[in-house]
């Protein structure tokens, strides 16, 4: 009798605890349906590229016969006597080199400059921010037609102040500083406003405080905007350097590399060895290899560029 | 003390009106300062954008003939044209015998584009509504997932992400160009920030009530997202319409390829047809900059809290 009223409770107990699990269960995996299309996606388009590429790196690999005999680690050693690579690095990392700081003390200065709301102000922004809104195809186009060498707009504006002709895409040593400056143009909007929005979003009080104290303009822009700007500075070079790193498109439009390899940036040389010379395993070793070069540099320059606090 | 009383009476008014004028010349100085630098600025990044349109709609001599010396004319048209563009959309018999058919490829752009956006905004909001509202045991895991692949660099991935395509065996078509691209792991971050906006109790009570998760999603936390869902369909839309290496290495049929590369292939050939160039750089960037233009308010928005937030 004891036993009786004990167990029935309980048995009625676990059928209600089933039930409840059973609810849980089906409103966690109606739950997962709505993540479900994302992972797949990641999954297939993000991470299993990556490692089809690492798989690839090990073998013969061309677009026309597929794959082939495995080679083992031959591509990432044909890679260290590659002077092409090693040229394509030092190429790309000048380019880095050149455009982030370049560009990041232009749009601080534009920021500053335009942070008050005085008339036509917004005007300027506007007119900022429309390069970053193109693609950089058409902006490529566009410079490419205006260094031209004779019938190039640039010709005519340096023809004002009495400078004659001058070649920039076909001459090795001035091709990268003018796809650098036209890169800048076209990407100079994206930090200027990111710059700006933290701008605004130091309080006002702040820069009475340094007033107050007797602080110069100079003073409150180095002890109050920059230290406060830090983290959204340290963003905006971090995505900077890491989205110019992969520069591509002005290389392929304006100088295909050239002359003399003197723009042949590392994604550009992928692109040549995996769909001009049809060898996508040394392509893919080559894609490897970038891709860990950039993950360091981002996690060098987030731990360097940290405030210390 | 009277003396020096009336003395002072006496000075104050014209120094005063000195400092006054001083003042004003400052002001207005100061005020042309900033006119003249508001203009150099607006041109420097304008003056191609002007220099293209207007470039597109002249006859192909004069683009060169006002070259020197910079006057205003080497920007404004002395004939007005629309040859070029009969040109690039195949209309005119130069255009049909070069084989040109933007018009077509201005459609792939927009198919591709809004394939792109409708897919993204179903697919990421369920998943930012994943995210932001939903119970599931080791949900962070899963969120780190998605966010790792924010910092897998695009363009290096391109060939990788060619590799997995053709072995899909949908290199070439229209598929290649939008499937890749149907969940962003930035739309959904940016989008998992609106929704935490939205308060929970609306959509407790609605799931008490016995709503579905669906229901919940569809009445209460869309209608709400509204701003948010519009920024990051722009900035997507920017983002696809733009695109050119994807599409250049996966579309090799001219008749499905979008117009960024387009116009690439027409320039890189032979830079003699300068005004069909600069017509059809128009047309790939002009619809675009009216778009952003008058939704810039969204879009500012959307880029500068990825560095706020981000």
């Amino acid at each position: 009798m004891a036993t009786v009223t004990t167990a029935a409770p309980s048995a009625q107990q676990s059928t209600a605890t089933r039930r409840i699990f059973n609810w849980r269960t089906r409103q966690m995996l109606l739950a997962f349906l709505f993540i479900l299309p994302a992972i797949i996606n990641f999954t297939v388009f993000r991470y299993i590229p990556i490692a089809a590429s690492i798989r690839a790196s090990f073998y013969e690999y061309s677009l026309l016969r597929g794959l082939g005999d495995f080679i083992g680690f031959d591509a990432y050693i044909r890679m260290a006597s590659d002077d092409t690579f090693w040229k394509s690095l030092q190429v790309t990392s000048l380019f880095v080199l050149y455009k982030v700081p370049l560009q990041i003390v232009l749009s601080l200065a534009l920021a500053v400059f335009l942070t008050r709301e005085t008339f036509g102000a917004g005007i300027v922004r506007s007119a900022i921010l429309t390069p970053m809104v193109t693609s950089v195809i058409v902006a490529s186009i566009i410079w490419a037609m205006m260094y031209h060498s004779q019938q190039g707009l640039i010709q005519s504006i340096l023809g004002v102040f009495g400078i004659p002709r001058q070649t920039f895409l076909s001459d090795a040593s001035r091709a990268l500083p003018a796809v650098t400056v036209m890169m800048i143009w076209k990407d100079l909007g994206f930090s200027f406003i990111i710059l700006l929005a933290g701008l605004k979003a130091i309080p006002a009080t702040y820069y009475e405080a340094a007033l107050v104290d007797g602080a110069n303009a100079w003073e409150a822009f180095r002890r109050v905007t920059i230290p406060l700007l830090m983290p959204v500075l340290m963003f905006v070079v971090v995505t900077q350097a890491v989205f110019s790193f992969q520069v591509f498109v002005p290389v392929y439009q304006m100088t295909r590399g050239g002359p003399l390899d003197a723009t042949k940036v590392l994604v550009y040389y992928i692109y040549q060895q995996g769909f001009r010379f049809q060898d996508m395993g040394y392509a893919s070793a080559l894609s490897v290899v970038a891709l860990i070069i950039m993950i360091v540099i981002s996690y060098l320059l987030m731990r360097w560029l940290r405030p210390q606090t | 003390m009277a003396v020096a009383e009336q003395h002072r009476g006496a000075i104050a008014p014209s120094v005063r009106a000195e400092n006054d004028t001083l003042e004003l010349v400052k002001r207005v100085a100061n005020l042309l300062l900033r006119g003249v630098l508001y203009a150099i600025i607006s041109l420097i990044f304008l003056v191609p954008f002007i220099w293209m349109i207007f470039g597109s709609l002249r006859r192909e001599t004069e683009i060169f003939q006002y070259l020197f010396p910079l006057n205003w004319h080497t920007f404004f048209p002395i004939e007005w044209t629309l040859q070029h563009y009969e040109d690039i959309f195949g209309i005119s018999d130069a255009g049909k015998r070069a084989g040109l058919n933007f018009g077509r490829n201005l459609l792939n752009s927009f198919i591709v584009s809004t394939g792109v956006v409708i897919s993204s905004l179903v697919f990421n909001t369920m998943g930012a509504y994943f995210f932001a509202r939903l119970k599931f045991p080791k949900k962070n895991w899963l969120l780190a997932f998605v966010l790792v692949t924010l910092f897998v660099p695009f363009e290096v991935t391109m060939v990788p992400l060619y590799i997995v395509v053709r072995y899909l065996n949908i290199q070439n078509t229209y598929w290649a160009m939008i499937v890749p691209w149907f969940a962003s792991p930035f739309v959904i971050f940016a989008l998992i920030q609106y929704f935490r906006d939205i308060p929970y109790d609306l959509d407790e009570a609605a799931l008490i009530d016995g709503a579905s998760y669906l229901h919940v999603l569809r009445t209460i936390i869309v209608p709400l997202a509204v701003p948010g869902l519009v920024t990051v369909s722009l900035l997507e839309f920017q983002f696809i319409w733009n695109l050119f290496y994807w599409p250049l290495i996966v579309v090799q049929d001219a008749d499905i390829q979008v117009l960024q590369v387009v116009i690439s292939s027409q320039t890189t050939q032979e830079q003699t047809f300068w005004g069909r160039t600069f017509a059809g750089s128009a047309l790939a960037s002009v619809p675009v900059i009216v778009i952003f233009l008058a939704l810039q308010r969204y879009y500012v928005r959307g880029v500068a809290s990825t560095g706020i937030k981000g």
